[in-house]
């Protein structure tokens, strides 16, 4: 192998390290909400450290592979997507921070099981979830025909969204005192919603390296 | 309009038959020469002595002398000549002493052969007494080629890329082993066409062997080197002008003429022919 | 490790390198870029004391390899050429065979061991990545070779006499692309073993091939840093306009 393609592949090992890291935060934050779990809760916080010094690291490589080999053409979107995609990682990881605090805090009563399962909570971390590991392996396997259905999956947790916020009004007009806590926890819905679009911004730019096209702006086509 | 271009092609067919002038005066000496010497040419003329008061027999002394001074002349001439060059081209720079070499160099060239034969004659012939002899006329002509043979090395070294020597010299070689190593063996080539060009002048020479080597008849070969020979430049010289028959012994003459001008012609050729061949070389570099 | 100490050098009157000091690390690369004429071949010829065979130059200031001044009385000049080697900006073979062209060192610093000369050669070839390309040829002539070719043949010619330091005077501007980047993998892998330094006009192949940069410009070595730092965040003005191709 030659000496740019190596260094080119440090930084995408490091991508790789980072995908893996930021899929266990979501994994231990979907455990955490969904069982109340303070303690795993505070694992995902102390984590996100290691998330943000994986960008920053990812960063510096890709200006410096940029600066020293002038990559072009395959090179050139693979390096622009890679440090687009560790951005967008490291936002994803944050909500999952942000919605690990708010487990921590617990600064009004968590919604019971039944509503959460009404909410269909579960569904939509999983639904990230396996957008988030079908787009690495996508990117891995350099394989572009899975993106479409990763694509379509952010439709699923857009409806489950929807509906949320439905239930939730009704939910407020029965009980107006948790009215407070119906609305955080919309906003935790609201953030696992963003991770879905967020999902989908690594998959175009996934197709961006790989098929030079770009999806970016074009939902109103499709 | 019409008439620059008469103009033009005056010029141009004046320039032509001018230069196709000089080839036909130089076919008609060969032909010349050819018509009135292959007569004679036979094997026998080639390898016997001349008899009857030389308006008989062959020209075999006078081969074998001339084949002797163009041998002992060019061992004078060329390792003197070589490293003089060597040392002007490689080791002194381009101060005022190389200056003053290359300028006494030319004018060792310039010098008329005949002069060489008398100065030949006072040293070696007299002062240090080595009589007419090979020995004496090899020097003598030697000093003749030398400046050729110094000129002809001199630009064949400088035809040897600087990125030869700065190549051996970057890898821990002397001075004396990138010359030795790398700047003879590529110029070698070169070199070799110069002494061949020498061997050609140095053979059609008459004047300075007059006085030093050459001898009027000698019917048996040299047993040494300090044995007067006959040459052919002076063989011809002789029976063309001072024989006891000259009618009877022109056709010896002109076959005499014809062996000598094979001989430098032949050299000439050699050396255009080493040229082509190494130039080609070099161009595929 | 090399280290020069307030050099200045002059070609008669003409001051050529104005009070340069820096130190290259054991198994770096160090890249030398500026404009024509800044002065960074002329500097990294000192370093095997090329420029002694040129006439009229002066030498003030210290140039230290392994802690000893190159430039003592009693360094042997061939022993320090021996010890670094020099690639040139053209191809320049002898016109030998290529087992003769690689074998030339050994053979003028006195080697006769015959074994010990056909493994260095294949030794050297092999550093030289050009083993496989010419190991049924060895006997013919080094010209039968590409320009890519010839040079990585030079590069081992270099090798053979175990140099520890490398020189290498913009050892692709005469190569296409192809060979060029041959050239740039060598030199990436030569430097586990050997201290090189390279000029180069191409700043893309500085940056490509060296762990530190130094930008020359009129005799003056302007700021010498790590390279990602040079073509990252540059910290003279002069060297970002020249990198950015603004210069001038």
């Amino acid at each position: 192998m030659k000496h740019t393609e190596q260094e080119l592949a440090l930084i995408r090992d490091a991508v790789s390290q980072m995908w893996g890291l930021v899929l266990s935060q979501l994994e231990k934050v979907k455990q955490a909400y969904l069982t109340n779990d303070a303690e795993l809760a505070r694992e995902v916080c102390s984590r996100e450290k290691r998330v943000d010094s994986f960008e920053l690291k990812i960063d510096s490589d890709c200006e410096n592979y940029i600066a020293l080999f002038s990559p072009v053409a395959v090179d050139l979107r693979l390096v622009l997507s890679l440090i687009k995609i560790c951005g967008t990682l490291e936002r994803i990881a944050d909500f999952a921070d942000g919605i690990a605090r708010h487990v921590i805090t617990g600064d009004c009563e968590q919604p019971t099981d039944t509503l959460k399962e009404e909410l269909q909570v579960a569904a939509m971390f999983d639904t990230v979830i396996t957008m988030l590991s079908e787009s690495f392996v996508a990117l891995e396997s350099e394989n572009t025909r899975l993106t479409g259905k990763i694509l379509a999956q952010d439709a699923t947790i857009d409806t489950i969204y929807h509906n949320a916020i439905n239930i939730l009004a009704d939910f407020i007009q029965k009980d107006p005192s948790r009215a407070v806590c119906a609305l955080q926890t919309l906003l935790v819905l609201r953030k696992i919603e963003r991770m879905g679009d967020h999902c989908s911004n690594i998959v175009e730019e996934i197709v961006f390296y790989i098929d030079a096209k770009i999806l970016k702006h074009r939902k109103s086509q499709e | 309009m019409t008439h620059k271009r008469t103009n033009q092609r005056i010029a141009f067919w004046t320039l032509r038959l001018l230069g196709l002038l000089v080839v036909a005066i130089l076919l008609w000496i060969l032909g010349f020469i050819v018509y009135h010497g292959i007569g004679v040419i036979n094997w026998e003329f080639l390898t016997t002595a001349p008899t009857d008061g030389m308006t008989g027999g062959g020209i075999f002394p006078a081969i074998v002398g001339t084949c002797c001074l163009i041998v002992g002349s060019m061992i004078v001439a060329f390792p003197l000549g070589v490293m003089s060059a060597i040392y002007t081209t490689e080791y002194a720079g381009n101060g005022k002493i190389v200056r003053f070499i290359r300028i006494m160099t030319n004018n060792l060239g310039s010098i008329p052969s005949i002069i060489f034969g008398l100065f030949g004659m006072s040293l070696f012939v007299n002062a240090l007494g080595f009589g007419d002899s090979i020995i004496a006329g090899s020097f003598t002509l030697g000093l003749l080629a030398l400046p050729l043979v110094i000129r002809t090395t001199e630009e064949a070294l400088k035809a040897v890329p600087d990125s030869y020597r700065t190549g051996s010299l970057a890898l821990g070689a002397s001075k004396l082993q990138t010359i030795w190593k790398v700047v003879l063996p590529s110029a070698f080539p070169n070199i070799s066409t110069g002494l061949i060009l020498a061997i050609g002048r140095v053979s059609g020479e008459t004047a300075p062997i007059l006085f030093t080597a050459a001898a009027y008849f000698l019917p048996k070969l040299p047993s040494s080197i300090y044995d007067q020979v006959m040459a052919l430049p002076y063989h011809l010289y002789v029976i063309a002008t001072s024989g006891t028959d000259l009618e009877a012994t022109r056709p010896i003459a002109y076959g005499t003429a014809l062996v000598l001008i094979v001989i430098v012609l032949a050299m000439n050729l050699l050396a255009s022919l080493l040229r082509r061949h190494f130039g080609k070389k070099v161009k595929t570099n | 490790m090399i280290e020069a100490k307030n050099i200045d050098f002059y070609y008669g009157d003409f001051h050529a390198l104005k009070n340069i000091s820096m130190r290259m690390e054991t198994n770096t690369v160090t890249a030398f870029i500026g404009p024509s004429g800044c002065g960074k071949s002329t500097f990294l010829r000192l370093f095997n004391r090329m420029n002694d065979l040129i006439p009229a130059t002066r030498l003030t200031g210290e140039c230290l390899i392994d802690g000893r001044n190159i430039y003592d009385r009693s360094v042997n000049v061939d022993e320090l050429r021996k010890n670094v080697g020099m690639v040139f900006q053209k191809p320049n073979p002898f016109p030998k065979s290529i087992f003769e062209n690689v074998a030339y060192g050994l053979r003028v610093n006195g080697v006769r061991d015959k074994r010990f000369i056909r493994e260095k050669v294949e030794e050297s070839l092999i550093g030289a990545a050009l083993w496989d390309e010419v190991k049924d040829k060895l006997k013919k002539s080094a010209y039968e070779l590409s320009g890519g070719q010839q040079q990585r043949l030079c590069i081992a010619r270099a090798l053979a006499v175990s140099p520890s330091v490398l020189l290498m005077d913009e050892p692709a501007s005469a190569l296409d692309p192809i060979s060029t980047s041959k050239i740039e993998e060598l030199i990436h892998s030569l430097k586990e073993r050997y201290t090189i330094v390279i000029v180069t006009h191409n700043m893309q192949q500085a940056a490509r091939v060296s762990d530190k940069t130094g930008f020359f410009m009129l005799g003056e070595l302007i700021e010498f840093n790590d390279t990602k730092k040079i073509f990252l965040n540059p910290d003279k003005i002069e060297t970002q306009n020249y990198i950015t191709g603004r210069f001038g």
